[in-house]
């Protein structure tokens, strides 16, 4: 057991960024010497610790600062944004017709409090994940869409396509929490189709890695993890902009802590967390790490039934690597859809988790 | 004015050195305008989308114990459970300056009752142009004077609160103080703005020794109807005729992070509990006399007026020089 005189001294340039973590109008995400990183708005600090709001603005937490290693600025600064906007419309005014009503961008309540009837949202990138979402909804696909309940909660469920159409549906959804859910591939040798992969942080391409909330997470893991044949792992989930479709460039991927590779999360969590709405990334293994996904699945299609029977239709090699798939994607659209009904029962206070006390 | 006496010299005779005035309380941050001088409401979405319970405002006045509470924001008509939360602390005797745009005020004059504590403290910055410049859109002014006028004319007490900047123009500011009291409205109170980091214009914070050639020249000669909601004191130190150092216990603020440390201005983190920021802020390191660069040309009321009531009320001295000038001001 270490005493506070044993402690190893905070080393100046940490305790610099902390300083700026301090002054920063935006997210910042620390990394912890024991446990993972956390994300939050730091708003006191001491010489011994930090305190933060979580990303949902629900959580205090405290932090001793020797178990902080590193600081990494991963949300927008508020302040450079306003100061930027100004900036550009320099000496212009809105128009008082630019206003939404006297209320501003935060919109009149209706009666009550009208958060309690915001929706879950879950975005699907293909037509083939929304059917086995929506049949958990108890509703039928329309156009892209399906609208039903996901456990008491009012939900809506789209497919956004591969990668794009996130920002603008949570901006025209308004809905207390977005759940980006899908197909994976793993990166994780262990994890075998079917299997469950909740993101404790997604990152993108171009590195920007945005951590999950605990609260939802806690609120999710402690329903997924209870009885289901599927494996629930925990962990980074990295998402691409282009199929990662053979073992070899899955294998180039791997790092430690990160799981799965997928193409909706990032703008999933990106636009979620734009408009301050708590997020879940679960994703649900459909090609394991050694697996190659058939040449017609690596490029992103509105639909894969007519690539797939040509595909068939090039011998019996062929046909056996199609009947493969098919029986990967049904054990994986089954295993999502029962994890999502298992969600239904905690969703309800996940949305919770946003609202201001 | 003789609450705030009676107050301020039961903490003299009970020994007390810091004590608070005016409670700011800042219920929530989120607004519905963008103010160029603001830098109070730019954080992330899930914190502006937070506020303060009821219950939480009411426990801050009553851990305070500060006869006045001052409800500041963003802007408190947004809370949606406001008009609740003046209430209560009304039914505690706390004056309440209910500090707004008044975009919204109009609509929700009929959720509040007039009462002797309650007032709106209506955000003017100027004439039409200067105001409707500072909060970045056109038309508040006038939406602002609609709301002022149906307050008063429901019997509301309404005070208007002032902010101003490099380049105001004192003639202007003198029609513009007459056109506020034509309203019907009990007093004003000015001041100049705080030179805010996080705001978005950083080119118009006055410097101390323009905020004294801009309030000479504005407040000289006060015309007989003006009336303004201050120590005549302030004033004179606003118009560099008198010296005061920051009283940054003053006016405490409370909000969603907890008690402001040191004052309503300058974030330096938060305490837990009120006795937390009065016990253990070290205050010797704030006010213009500490050298602080960050407190060099603050010349806000909320750390200045409590030295001035303090000045009036902490002698015989003091309570003659208030009169006389309350006297000058009238004449």
């Amino acid at each position: 057991m270490t005493g506070p005189d044993e402690r190893e001294p905070i080393p100046g340039d940490l305790r610099a960024l902390i300083d700026r973590a301090f002054d920063y109008r935006g997210y910042v995400t620390l990394a912890r010497r024991d446990g993972g990183p956390v994300v939050g708005f730091v708003y006191d600090r001491g010489p011994e610790h930090v305190e933060l709001f979580d990303e949902a603005a629900r959580r205090r937490v405290r932090l001793a600062i020797d178990q902080i290693t590193g600081v990494e600025f991963t949300g927008e600064d508020s302040a450079a944004r306003a100061q930027q906007i100004w900036e550009r419309r320099r000496g212009g005014l809105e128009p008082p017709d630019a206003q939404r009503g006297a209320w501003g961008e935060w919109g009149e309540p209706a009666t009550g409090d009208r958060r309690s009837t915001r929706p879950v949202l879950i975005l699907v990138a293909l037509p083939a994940e929304l059917r086995s979402v929506a049949g958990v909804l108890r509703a039928r696909p329309d156009g892209g869409t399906a609208r039903g309940r996901l456990g008491a909660t009012g939900a809506v469920a789209l497919a956004v396509g591969v990668g794009g159409g996130a920002a603008r549906v949570v901006e025209a959804e308004r809905p207390g929490l977005v759940i980006s859910c899908g197909f994976a591939g793993a990166l994780e040798p262990s994890l075998a189709p079917g299997d469950l992969v909740l993101a404790s942080s997604v990152r993108d391409e171009a590195g920007e890695s945005i951590a999950a909330s605990e609260p939802v997470l806690r609120a999710a893991r402690r329903v997924l993890d209870a009885g289901d044949r599927a494996c629930l792992a925990e962990g980074e989930l990295l998402c691409t902009t282009e199929v990662v479709a053979t073992a070899a460039a899955k294998r180039a991927l791997i790092r430690p802590g990160r799981l799965a590779v997928d193409l909706e999360s990032a703008p999933a969590a990106h636009a979620a967390r734009r408009a301050g709405i708590a997020w879940l990334a679960l994703r649900v293994v459909l090609d394991p790490l050694d697996a190659d996904l058939p040449a017609f699945a690596q490029v992103v299609r509105g639909s894969y039934l007519a690539p797939a029977l040509r595909h068939a239709l090039r011998g019996p090699r062929a046909a056996a690597e199609l009947a493969e798939l098919a029986r990967r994607v049904r054990t994986a659209s089954r295993s999502l859809a029962r994890a999502l009904a298992r969600l239904g029962a905690v969703v309800g206070g996940l949305i919770d988790a946003e609202r201001a006390p | 004015m003789f609450t705030v006496a009676r107050y301020v010299l039961k903490q003299r005779i009970a020994g007390r050195t810091r004590y608070p005035l005016v409670l700011m309380l800042e219920p929530l941050f989120r607004c519905n305008l963008a103010c160029t001088g603001c830098g109070k409401i730019q954080y992330p979405t899930a914190l502006l989308k937070k506020h303060l319970s009821v219950a939480d405002c009411l426990a801050a006045s009553d851990e305070c114990g500060a006869p006045v509470v001052s409800i500041a924001g963003g802007e408190p008509l947004l809370h949606p459970q406001i008009a609740e939360i003046a209430r209560g602390l009304v039914a505690r005797g706390r004056f309440i300056y209910l500090c707004t745009n008044a975009l919204l005020l109009e609509d929700k004059l009929d959720q509040f009752e007039p009462d002797s504590h309650l007032s709106f403290s209506i955000h003017m910055d100027g004439p039409r142009v200067e105001h409707d410049h500072s909060v970045c859109r056109a038309g508040v002014y006038d939406t602002a004077i609609a709301a002022i006028r149906a307050a008063v004319g429901r019997g509301f007490r309404v005070t208007t609160n002032t902010t101003l900047f490099d380049g105001a123009n004192p003639d202007r500011m003198r029609r513009f103080f007459d056109d506020m009291m034509a309203l019907g409205i009990e007093g004003m109170m000015v001041s100049p703005g705080y030179s805010y980091r996080k705001a978005p214009d950083q080119d118009h914070f006055l410097r101390r020794e323009q905020s004294h050639r801009l309030f000479s020249r504005m407040l000289e000669s006060p015309a007989r109807r003006w009336r303004f909601n201050q120590s005549p004191l302030f004033l004179q130190f606003l118009m560099g005729q008198r010296e005061f150092d920051c009283t940054p216990w003053g006016n405490p603020t409370y909000n969603i992070f907890g008690w402001q440390r040191p004052c309503y201005l300058l974030q330096d983190g938060y305490a837990r509990t009120f006795r937390e920021l009065m016990d253990r802020t070290e205050w010797s390191r704030y006010g213009h006399a500490s050298g602080n660069p960050r407190c060099r040309d603050c010349m806000v009321h909320c750390g200045f007026e409590p030295s001035a009531i303090n000045a009036s009320f902490g002698s015989l001295r003091g309570m003659g020089e208030t009169a006389l000038a309350l006297v000058r001001e009238r004449r």
